[in-house]
């Protein structure tokens, strides 16, 4: 018995060989995307552990299908996608963080025999950053300060999309749950309009736009002196970035869920913000910019 | 200079007076736009304007096309070396993330000397081996200037210094997906048309079955590739050995290969049926065999239409190539999809301007090509 089992590991290993013995670690084509993979890739490779480059590989539905069909091992997502991979966008689980890195842990292990390893506290979802001159003097830091703030006169402007003004689990959810009501004169409507357009609009107040319809991490929030408004009613489903690893990858490594977890616990909203925007306004490759970072926290050990 | 193309004298005379730079604190603040005095000083941007006014009138009074073409040439040169310049005098003392770009007076200013030399190039004439030759000179003159630090600079150049490694290596897989697919949809689909020369029956629905794959739009054929190429890499190690991969190249080229048939197939057909019937029975007249026929008549006959096709073909698949980036197949669309994930134009410009440029390169080449063909039109 023992020995047909180590014969038939070797067959396999020899016949899978090429495809296991190299880590493939991957990501989303985007700009965190770039960031995160390449922080994964280089903890590896400090470690020892041979890999192969497929960072930035593609759109979600891309990096996605890869990794559940064994063609890449290792990648970072975010919880709240889980949501739609399951499509199960609908329910409020996906609300509160803990529950949702919780849920899609559980569903994945299940399912399709991936691990997400410890996520990072940074949560990259839709919500708005108001103008550091702006939210400092009048002490709004979350949702709930701005709600009271808009409703008891406070002058604002938001840039956004008609999306995120027009779409029920957007603008119109943050206003039922915050309490206050944006008139159109308030409002900046960019049809089409991207967050690059939104945060340029509050950062130039461009028609007197003070607030901007934001991603919680994007890169240009920082240089832009914007404040992202805590979401302290858990309104948006929580983005939080995982590695996420196929089983069998990290039963043979199983040292990569304790290599990454310091990393990805130091990524704060902060922290990730002034990556990307390394990144994405100062034009530095992604890899020079991840590379710096682990160094410069002394997380290559 | 004769005619209504006199008319591009006047944006080239009144391209100073619009922006000539576009000055940004970083690669994706808002752009200033900076006039000409602005962006080279006061003198130079005088004598600029005065070897512009001479150019102008120089080609209002040339008299053969080749000099049209030499005074053009010269003009598009020295556009883009002030662009280089005037990107260096700017970014003089300013913080490294700020970029230059160039304005909307250098892009009418180009665009309009870039017709001047292309009606002067069309008026000349020339044979399908000079052609060559100025395609040849062209990338010369192209890449000595780039390589020469003139334009280092400029926004677009600064990107590329970000990423020269990456950029030839994507460069290559560029080249591969859309050469190599080239090759093997030509291998394929030549023989194919030739059989369904002879067998009517077959040929409606064969050439249905790829005007259809033709129809699907490039993103989702690849992402039906990944699944059963997937498949066979993880079932035959032969497949896996070869490369073979759901996501990456394999993907990719096996797209721009499906989207290669149609154009190489019909034209095969078309080239072939198109050979007059007077010729056919000549042949068979003098009592050639069938694969003689084929061989020594009807696919020479036929050759210009084939290669017309091809040209379609490599236009098409250089262009089409950079859909590939967005399941990891590499090439220069690579730096378009990150750039459009920064919202970082140069970034976008990295990837796109090479493209146009090979595309363009290669349609020239093919063109005097089909030129150099007996028979072919020129």
């Amino acid at each position: 018995m023992f020995r047909t089992l180590m014969l038939s590991a070797a067959v396999t290993a020899s016949f899978a060989g090429a495809a296991s013995a190299q880590v493939v670690v991957s990501s989303k084509i985007d700009t965190e995307g770039g960031v995160l993979g390449n922080l994964i890739l280089a903890v590896l490779d400090h470690a020892g552990i041979e890999t192969e480059n497929r960072v930035q590989l593609g759109a979600t539905p891309v990096v996605r299908q890869a990794l559940v069909a064994g063609e890449i091992d290792i990648y970072p997502e975010y919880t709240g996608n889980a949501a739609y991979f399951f499509n199960r966008a609908e329910e409020p689980i996906w609300r509160n963080a803990a529950d949702a890195y919780a849920e899609a842990k559980k569903l994945d292990a299940e399912q399709n025999d991936l691990v997400w390893l410890t996520p990072a506290p940074a949560n990259n979802t839709w919500g708005v950053a108001v103008r550091r001159d702006v939210a400092e003097p009048a002490g709004v830091t979350t949702f709930s300060q701005f709600g009271q703030w808009v409703a008891g006169g406070g002058n604002v402007k938001l840039a956004a999309s008609s999306e995120f003004v027009n779409s029920a689990p957007a603008l119109p959810a943050f206003q039922a749950a915050y309490g206050f009501t944006l008139s159109p004169e308030q409002l900046i409507v960019l049809s089409g309009g991207d967050t690059a357009a939104t945060i340029q609009a509050a950062s130039n107040q461009t028609s007197g736009a003070n607030a901007a319809m934001v991603y919680g991490t994007d890169g240009q929030i920082a240089v832009s002196n914007l404040v992202v408004l805590e979401d302290d009613k858990n309104v948006q489903p929580v983005y939080q970035p995982a590695p996420v690893i196929r089983a069998e990858t990290l039963a043979e490594h199983p040292q990569i869920e304790e290599l990454l977890k310091p990393v990805f616990e130091s990524l704060t909203l902060e922290t990730l913000q002034e990556l990307n925007g390394k990144v994405q306004v100062d034009g530095l490759p992604a890899a020079d910019v991840a590379q710096e970072y682990l160094t410069a926290n002394g997380l290559l050990k | 200079m004769r005619g209504g193309i006199r008319l591009l004298f006047l944006p080239l005379a009144l391209s100073p007076l619009l922006p000539f730079a576009v000055f940004r604190a970083n690669r994706i603040a808002q752009g200033e736009p900076r006039s000409l005095v602005e962006t080279l000083g006061a003198g130079p941007a005088a004598l600029a304007v005065a070897a512009l006014a001479g150019g102008i009138a120089a080609l209002a009074f040339a008299r053969r096309p080749a000099w049209g073409a030499a005074i053009a040439a010269a003009l598009i040169l020295g556009i883009v070396l002030a662009a280089g310049w005037g990107a260096s005098s700017l970014m003089a003392g300013v913080p490294t993330q700020a970029r230059v770009s160039p304005g909307a007076g250098f892009w009418v200013a180009l665009v309009a000397a870039a017709l001047l030399l292309i009606d002067a190039l069309a008026r000349m004439r020339p044979r399908p081996a000079l052609r060559l030759a100025l395609v040849g000179f062209a990338v010369a003159a192209g890449a000595l200037l780039l390589s020469s630090g003139a334009l280092s600079q400029l926004s677009v150049m600064q990107e590329y210094r970000n990423r020269s490694a990456a950029f030839w290596r994507e460069g290559a897989s560029h080249l591969w997906l859309a050469f190599g697919s080239f090759a093997a949809a030509m291998l394929a689909g030549v023989p194919l048309g030739i059989a369904l020369t002879r067998r009517a029956g077959a040929r409606g629905s064969v050439l249905g079955l790829l005007t259809m794959l033709q129809t699907i739009p490039s993103m989702a054929l690849f992402g039906m590739l990944i699944v059963p190429l997937g498949w066979l890499a993880a079932n035959l190690p032969a497949a896996h050995a070869l490369g073979i991969r759901g996501i990456g190249a394999a993907p990719a080229f096996v797209a721009l290969f499906l989207y290669s048939l149609l154009p190489i197939v019909a034209n095969t057909v078309a080239g072939i049926t198109g050979v007059p019937r007077s010729v056919t029975e000549a042949a068979d007249g003098m009592g050639l065999t069938r694969r003689q026929r084929l061989f020594h008549v009807d696919v020479p006959l036929a050759l210009p239409v084939i290669i017309t096709a091809a040209r379609i073909v490599l236009v098409q698949n250089i262009g089409m190539a950079t859909v590939g980036a967005l399941i990891g197949a590499g090439g220069f669309g690579t730096f378009v999809f990150q750039g459009i994930g920064q919202t970082a134009t140069d970034l976008i410009l990295l990837g796109a301007l090479p493209t146009v440029a090979l595309a363009s390169a290669t349609s020239a080449v093919m063109d005097a090509l089909i030129g150099m063909l007996p028979g072919g039109a020129r």
